[in-house]
C-alpha cells in the first residue's frame, strides 16, 4: 500500500465532510445545546451548592473539560449512524468502489468526526469564557486540547463504525449508542472525581477511554502539570489504533 | 497506473477500438453463496469483449447485481475465477478498481455536495493527476450536459440529472470498463433516452467497454451488443439480441381477409399458420417485414381480398419470459404468448 495515496485519500474523505458542513452547518449548531445545558444548568447549580469535592478548582472549572469530552463522545459514538445512512444512500458503496484502500476511507471518516469534535471544542471554549470559568489559555495547551479532542473523536467514531459494520441499521445504532454513552459518561471522571466513586466503579473507569481523555484535557486546561499526560495520550492513541484497525477490517460487512 | 488511461479519452474518435478481440472481463465458474446458503450466483462463465456493450438481464434476484459487485470487488466470490483485462480481481482488487467505473443501482452521489464537488472528491479518491483533474471534471460535466448546473447542490437535481452526474462521476478516472447497474431505473422516458444516448456515445466514441444490468428488455435491445439472461444465479442463454429473438420463433403477421377462405396451406418460405379465426389468420414468420409482400402476393394470386395486415414483432420480452422464468413452467410462457396474440387481435 502506497502511504502517500493512503493519506491523501483519508484527507479527501475529511475534506468531503468539511465541504458538507460548509454547505449546511445546522447540525453543528444544534449539537451545542446539550453541552451548553450541562454547563449552564447542571454546572452552575452544583457550583452554587458546592456538593462536589472538586479540589482546588470551582466545580464549573472542574466540569468544563468533562463536558467537552462528553460532547465529543456523543458526536463520535453516534458517528456510525451517519455511516449507516451513507450506506443506505449508496455513498459508502461508491467510496469503496474507488481505488482508494478501505482503511483510508475509515481513517478519513474518523478524521471527519475529529473535525466535528474540534468544532465542539471551539464552542465550549467560548461558552466557558462566557460564563467566566477560569481556564488556562496557553497556546500550546489549547493546541494539546484540540489534539486530544480529535484523537478521542477518532477513537470512538471508529468504534462506532466497527459496531455499525455488524449492526447495519440506524435503529440498532441508535440503541447501542444510547446504551454506551451513559455508562461511559457516568463511569468516568467527567462530572465527579474518580475518588468519590464506589470501588468497583473506580475499576470500570480505569478501563474507560473517556477518563483518560478528560484527565488529559483537565491537566492542560486547569492543572498545568502533566504527570499523567503521557499515559493518557498513550491509552487514547492505542485504543484509536485498535478501533481503526478493527473498523477497517469490518467495514466491508456493512454492505452485506 | 496511469498507463491504463488513454489520455485522449474525450478527444479521439477511434472506431477500430469497437469490438476488438481482447477480453475485458472473464468469469469462470463464478459462484457466490451467501451465508444463508442461497446460491446468488451459481457457477456462471462468460466473457465480455473489449469495446462491446454487454447486458446482464434477469428478474429481481437473478444474481445480476451480485455479479457486478464481485467485479467491482465489493463482495468476494465463494469460488471460481474472475479476471479484468487479465488481472485477477480477487488478488489485486485495488488495481482492478482503478480500471473500472461503477454506477450502482440506487442513486449514490452525495446530495449534500455540488456536482463539481462530487466529481472533485471522486477524482481525488481515484488518484487522478492533479494537473488534469479540473479539465477532466469539466469534460465529464460537459459530456453529461451538466456544465450549467455544476455548482448547484445535487439535492436540487432531478432524478435524470443525478443519474447523469453519477455516470460523469464514473468517467473522471477514465475507466476502461463501465459497470452500470440498472442505469435507467426510476427515470422518465425522456431522461431514459438521454442516458441511453450518453451510454451509446461513450461506447462508440471512446470504445469504453460497458457492462449493464437491467430487467428492461427495451433497454437491452436498444443498447446491448450481446445479452446474457440470468435466472436463479445461472446464465440461461447468451447471444446477440437478434439471435435471442430468433430463438423464440420470430414475428407474427396477422392478415384480415374480406371473407373466410377455403382451407389452404401457406408455402413454407412464408411461414406457418399458428392461428386461424375465420377471416383472421396469424402467421409465424422469421422476419415479418419481408414476409408481408409475400403474404400479400399469395392471397392476391388466390384471389382473396386482404383488408389489412398487421405485424407483431418478436421482442426480448418473449425471450425473457421463456428463459428467465422457465421454472414457472411452460404454462406461463404459453399464456404470455397467447396473451400477446389476443392483444394483437384486439389491436387490429
Amino acid at each position: 500500500m502506497n502511504i502517500r495515496r493512503f493519506l491523501s485519500s483519508s484527507i479527501t474523505i475529511a475534506e468531503m465532510e468539511a465541504r458538507k458542513i460548509r454547505h449546511d452547518s445546522t447540525e453543528l449548531w444544534t449539537r451545542i445545546i446539550q453541552p451548553a445545558l450541562w454547563l449552564l444548568v447542571f454546572g452552575e447549580t452544583f457550583n452554587a451548592i458546592k456538593a462536589m469535592p472538586s479540589g482546588n478548582f470551582s466545580y464549573i472549572q472542574f466540569i468544563t473539560p468533562g463536558i467537552l469530552a462528553q460532547s465529543v463522545l456523543f458526536i463520535s459514538i453516534f458517528y456510525g449512524i451517519t455511516v449507516v445512512w451513507e450506506k443506505d444512500v449508496g455513498i459508502i458503496t461508491k467510496l469503496l468502489s474507488t481505488p482508494s484502500p478501505r482503511s483510508s476511507i475509515v481513517l478519513g471518516k474518523s478524521l471527519a468526526a475529529g473535525l466535528r469534535g474540534a468544532f465542539q471544542a471551539i464552542v465550549i471554549f467560548a461558552l466557558a469564557l462566557l460564563i467566566g470559568a477560569k481556564i488556562r489559555l496557553d497556546p500550546i495547551d489549547v493546541a494539546g486540547v484540540f489534539a486530544v479532542v480529535i484523537l478521542f473523536a477518532m477513537c470512538f467514531s471508529s468504534l462506532s463504525m466497527f459496531l455499525a459494520s455488524y449492526l447495519k441499521t440506524r435503529d440498532r445504532m441508535m440503541g447501542i449508542g444510547q446504551a454506551l454513552t451513559m455508562p461511559l459518561f457516568f463511569a468516568s471522571n467527567a462530572i465527579y472525581p474518580i475518588s468519590v466513586m464506589p470501588i468497583w466503579l473506580q475499576y470500570v473507569s480505569i478501563a474507560n477511554p473517556l477518563s483518560y481523555a478528560v484527565d488529559a484535557i483537565r491537566s492542560m486546561l486547569l492543572v498545568g502539570t502533566y504527570g499523567n499526560l503521557l499515559v493518557d495520550m498513550l491509552v487514547l492513541f492505542l485504543s484509536t489504533i485498535v478501533f481503526l484497525v478493527l473498523a477497517s477490517m469490518s467495514i466491508k460487512k456493512l454492505l452485506e | 497506473m496511469d498507463t491504463y488511461h488513454d489520455d485522449k479519452y474525450f478527444m479521439t474518435f477511434d472506431s477500430t477500438v469497437k469490438m476488438s478481440d481482447a477480453i475485458a472481463i472473464e468469469a469462470n465458474n463464478l459462484t457466490k453463496v451467501y451465508r444463508d446458503s442461497i446460491r446468488a450466483v451459481d457457477g456462471i462463465s462468460f466473457s465480455v469483449r473489449q469495446g462491446e456493450i454487454f447486458g446482464l438481464l434477469g428478474p429481481n434476484g437473478a444474481g445480476k447485481t451480485t455479479t457486478i459487485k464481485m467485479i467491482i470487488t465489493l463482495t468476494k466470490a465463494t469460488s471460481g475465477t474472475l479476471h479484468v483485462f487479465g488481472i485477477d480481481v480477487f488478488k489485486s482488487p485495488e488495481t482492478v478498481r482503478e480500471m473500472l467505473g461503477y454506477v450502482p443501482q440506487s442513486i449514490s452521489v452525495d446530495t449534500d455536495l455540488t456536482a463539481y464537488e462530487n466529481l472533485l472528491i471522486f477524482s481525488k479518491l481515484s488518484y487522478v493527476n492533479k494537473k488534469e483533474r479540473n479539465e477532466r471534471i469539466r469534460n465529464a460535466l460537459e459530456y453529461m450536459d451538466l456544465s450549467s448546473r455544476a455548482d448547484d447542490i445535487v439535492k436540487r437535481y432531478s432524478g435524470g440529472m443525478m443519474r447523469r452526474l453519477e455516470i460523469a462521476q464514473a468517467l473522471v478516472n477514465r475507466p476502461k470498463i463501465l459497470l452500470l447497474d440498472e442505469p435507467s431505473i426510476g427515470l422518465d422516458p425522456s431522461s431514459k433516452k438521454q442516458v441511453w444516448k450518453n451510454i451509446k456515445q461513450l461506447n462508440q466514441e471512446f470504445g469504453t467497454t460497458i457492462l449493464i444490468t437491467t430487467h428492461d428488455m427495451g433497454e437491452a435491445d436498444e443498447l446491448c451488443d450481446r445479452i446474457a439472461i440470468m435466472s436463479e444465479g445461472k446464465i440461461a442463454i447468451l447471444g446477440t439480441p437478434l439471435d435471442l429473438k430468433r430463438d423464440v420463433g420470430g414475428d407474427i403477421v396477422t392478415v384480415n381477409l374480406a371473407f373466410t377462405p377455403p382451407i389452404m396451406s401457406l408455402p413454407k418460405e412464408i411461414g406457418n399458420i399458428v392461428h386461424n379465426n375465420e377471416k383472421s389468420i396469424q402467421i409465424l414468420t422469421t422476419n415479418g417485414e419481408e414476409a408481408i409482400p409475400l403474404i400479400a402476393d399469395f392471397f392476391r394470386s388466390h384471389e382473396i381480398r386482404v383488408e389489412s395486415i398487421s405485424i407483431n414483432k418478436a421482442n426480448l420480452d418473449d425471450v425473457f419470459m421463456k428463459y428467465a422464468k422457465r421454472r414457472l413452467g411452460d404454462e406461463m410462457y404459453k399464456a404470455t404468448r397467447n396473451t400477446r396474440r389476443d392483444f394483437a387481435r384486439r389491436a387490429r
